[in-house]
């Protein structure tokens, strides 16, 4: 149980996906002006990372890897994540149309998030079995979004303040990020 | 002209990271070492270039509605040639590059080029666009890593394989310029730098 | 003590000045503390990391086209922050690069005085720390106290005595370790609490921060409320974790952060509920970083990482705005 624990841990905090190891990057600069959509983009991310986690192990353990078709699994893991993305899409529409509401809109930008194929070419690489795979996808999910609502809050402060011009937008989210990334090094436990 | 056009506009004008700022991932977490990245800059423009000419060529018959999922498969193709061929000849870039390779597929100046540009244009045209956008997401990612290099290890690395060279500079290294803070602060001033530049010629 | 006015707290630009004064001010008890203890080399940091702030400040605002405002005090105290943040016998340039980011990057790109949404210096701090981890956690022991008969203004080198902090000692080698190397516990926390141990130069004297401390509060500068509740959640969690309470907070920059840097109006939650949140959390996260992570010490990093948290606790715990009535009130007019 704990060694699960440590996994989540790891992928949230530790390794945050954005913060040390840029995936994720396009969408936690883009989506995190306002707090209700940033929250919408994680809640649908944990939810597909997890999902995505599970379904590509699965594919890779019991498929490629008995069928020696390892050379296909960039491929595959798009494709399966692109297809995945849109069942979600789908299903969430006719189960819960108030939950397809919120999430909606941000479901198929989560394709092109690296993040969710980074997780899933870590996880093939890192994790040993199902549920380690599993956990360090909803990890992953978590980190990206304690990461994503703290930018967030930071950038709808940030809306009123006196910022030169040409740092407005994009360079100071940047900065933002680096700021925190600095910060998130801490948990990183730097043996002194 | 206009050819010339086709190819100069990425390497400046809409150069991918600064201007069109996409296509970020890669280029921060493998920026620690100048011949990272130019290795990746030349990875992926090589994906950029094949993906285009296939795309271009076979833009007559893919059915409107499922051309992305037809480009990610033509892209994904092209990763993984890259992955197979650095794996076989050139073994520490590999390493060095690690999964930030095949996450070359969801780099979003490839696709995005795919859909603006090789879906609709000729295969000439989309080999000069493919390789102004290589040429200007490599010296980007290279500037990036230069910065990076010299600031947190103190050198300029130029070799790989025993070819080359490794220049040494005479500052103390900040550690933290290698580690990811160093990368995301770099690359925000960078941006806020040369925006101030482009506001001023406006 | 809990008496707190609800916030905002200090807000109009004529009340900067008279502040910032006053903060200068409490701070010379800890600035000759740190001489006193650490010798000259002390204050040319000291006087190094101001000069660096006020021109970082001057050329920056030049540069955006702003009025200059260095006048007003808050760009020497960065700077003075940062000095007191670092080992005594640390390279010159270090404190010059971290008072230089933290005022270039981390206070005039977000856009000046009242904008910053982390606090300048610690950003400053954090960054050199990783730039340069083995300059950063070098200390040397405080000198006999004969050095000042020798008093001579540019004899900047210090013995190359050093020794770990207590903190570290604590976490490495266990209390036993550190009260033996004291003679006794009371001697542990005598000199803690006087300043006679290792550690960053403007910290270790918690006797010097609390007289300027409590100048700020007859002066009404700042409030106790969060220093208060900040070291209280220290010692009784502390305590919960078997550790010793009282050593806990009498070590390490807990004072000089508390005092200091928790206390930023800027930076910090805007409501008495949100300022108590704040505290609470600091005091969770130091101690977690000092008993659990691979850091002796961890009250920079919480102090920024609760910066970061801050507009989240104030968008979640708002603060009814004076004047608006609510929807009752309305009615029945």
């Amino acid at each position: 149980m704990e060694h699960y624990l440590l996994i989540i841990i790891s992928a949230a905090l530790i390794n945050n996906f954005v913060l040390s190891q840029f995936l994720g990057l396009c969408p936690f600069i883009g989506v995190s002006k306002k707090m209700d959509s940033a929250m919408g983009m994680g809640m649908a991310l944990i939810f597909v990372l997890t999902l995505s986690s599970i379904i590509v192990y699965l594919l890779d353990t019991y498929l490629l890897v008995r069928l020696h078709l390892e050379f296909l699994r960039t491929t595959t893991f798009i494709l399966v994540i692109a297809a995945l993305v849109q069942l979600v899409e789908m299903i969430i529409q006719k189960v819960s149309p108030g939950l397809y509401h919120a999430l909606g809109i941000y479901l198929p930008l989560i394709t092109t998030n690296c993040a969710v194929l980074g997780v899933a070419l870590l996880n093939v690489s890192e994790m040993n079995n199902l549920l380690e795979s599993a956990m360090n996808g909803f990890g992953a999910g978590l980190g990206f979004v304690i990461a994503l609502l703290i930018m967030s809050g930071i950038r709808e402060r940030m809306e009123f303040s006196r910022i030169p011009e040409s740092f407005k937008g994009a360079p100071i989210a940047f900065i933002v990020a680096g700021i925190l990334s600095l910060i998130f090094l801490c948990f990183k436990g730097f043996a002194v | 002209m206009s050819r010339w056009n086709e190819l100069t506009k990425g390497i400046i004008k809409e150069n991918p990271i600064f201007f069109i700022m996409l296509g970020l991932c890669p280029t921060l977490a493998v920026s620690t070492k100048v011949i990272y990245g130019i290795g990746m800059g030349i990875a992926a423009t090589f994906v950029l270039i094949g993906s285009n000419i296939f795309i271009s060529l076979i833009r007559n018959f893919i059915p409107d509605k499922i051309r992305i999922p037809c480009y990610i498969v033509v892209i994904a193709t092209f990763v993984t040639i890259v992955d197979y061929i650095l794996n076989a000849y050139v073994q520490p870039l590999h390493k060095a590059l690690g999964i930030y390779i095949p996450l070359i597929v969801v780099n979003c100046i490839i696709l995005g080029r795919a859909e603006a540009y090789a879906g609709q244009n000729t295969v000439l045209n989309s080999i000069l666009d493919a390789i102004g956008m290589g040429i200007g997401f490599t010296l980007a990612i290279t500037l990036i890593a230069l910065i990076r290099e010299i600031l947190g290890s103190g050198t300029i690395t130029l070799q790989m394989l025993g070819y080359g060279w490794v220049w040494e500079v005479p500052v103390k290294p900040m550690t933290i310029m290698v580690l990811p803070p160093g990368a995301l602060l770099t690359i925000g001033i960078l941006m806020g730098i040369i925006n101030h530049f482009k506001q001023k010629e406006k | 003590m809990l008496k707190t006015s609800i916030s905002p707290h200090i807000h109009s630009p004529q009340n900067i000045e008279y502040a910032m004064r006053n903060v200068l001010i409490a701070m010379v008890p800890a600035l000759l503390a740190s001489v006193y203890f650490f010798g000259v080399r002390a204050l040319w940091l000291e006087i190094i990391s101001i000069l660096t702030a006020i021109l970082a400040e001057t050329l920056m605002q030049l540069l955006l086209r702003k009025p200059v405002t260095v006048s007003d005090g808050s760009a020497a105290i960065t700077g003075l922050l940062v000095a007191f943040n670092m080992p005594p016998n640390i390279p010159f340039y270090v404190p010059v690069v971290a008072t230089a980011l933290g005022i270039i990057v981390v206070k005039q790109l977000f856009g000046g005085l009242g904008h910053n949404i982390f606090n300048p210096a610690l950003v400053g701090r954090v960054f050199v720390m990783f730039a340069w981890l083995p300059e950063m956690t070098t200390w040397n022991v405080p000198l006999h106290p004969d050095w000042i008969r020798h008093f001579n203004l540019f004899h900047i080198n210090l013995d190359s005595i050093t020794s770990a902090t207590p903190l570290a000692v604590n976490k490495l080698q266990g209390m036993s370790a550190l009260v033996s190397q004291f003679g006794s516990k009371t001697q542990l926390y005598l000199q803690s609490f006087l300043g006679n141990t290792g550690g960053c130069i403007g910290e270790t004297s918690e006797l010097a921060i609390l007289i300027g401390a409590f100048y700020l509060f007859s002066r009404k500068v700042i409030w106790p409320t969060v220093p208060f509740v900040y070291i209280i959640t220290v010692a009784v969690l502390t305590a919960l974790m078997g550790q010793d309470p009282l050593f806990h907070i009498l070590s390490g920059g807990l004072f000089l952060g508390a005092f200091f840097m928790a206390t930023d109006y800027v930076t910090t939650p805007m409501t008495l509920s949100g300022s108590l949140v704040y505290a609470v959390g600091l005091g969770l996260l130091t101690v977690i970083l000092r008993l659990k992570s691979g850091l002796p010490e961890g009250v920079s990093f919480s102090i920024l990482l609760m910066n970061g948290l801050t507009p989240l606790i104030d968008k979640l715990i708002r603060v009814r705005t004076y004047g608006k009535q609510s929807k009752r009130g309305r009615d029945h007019e």
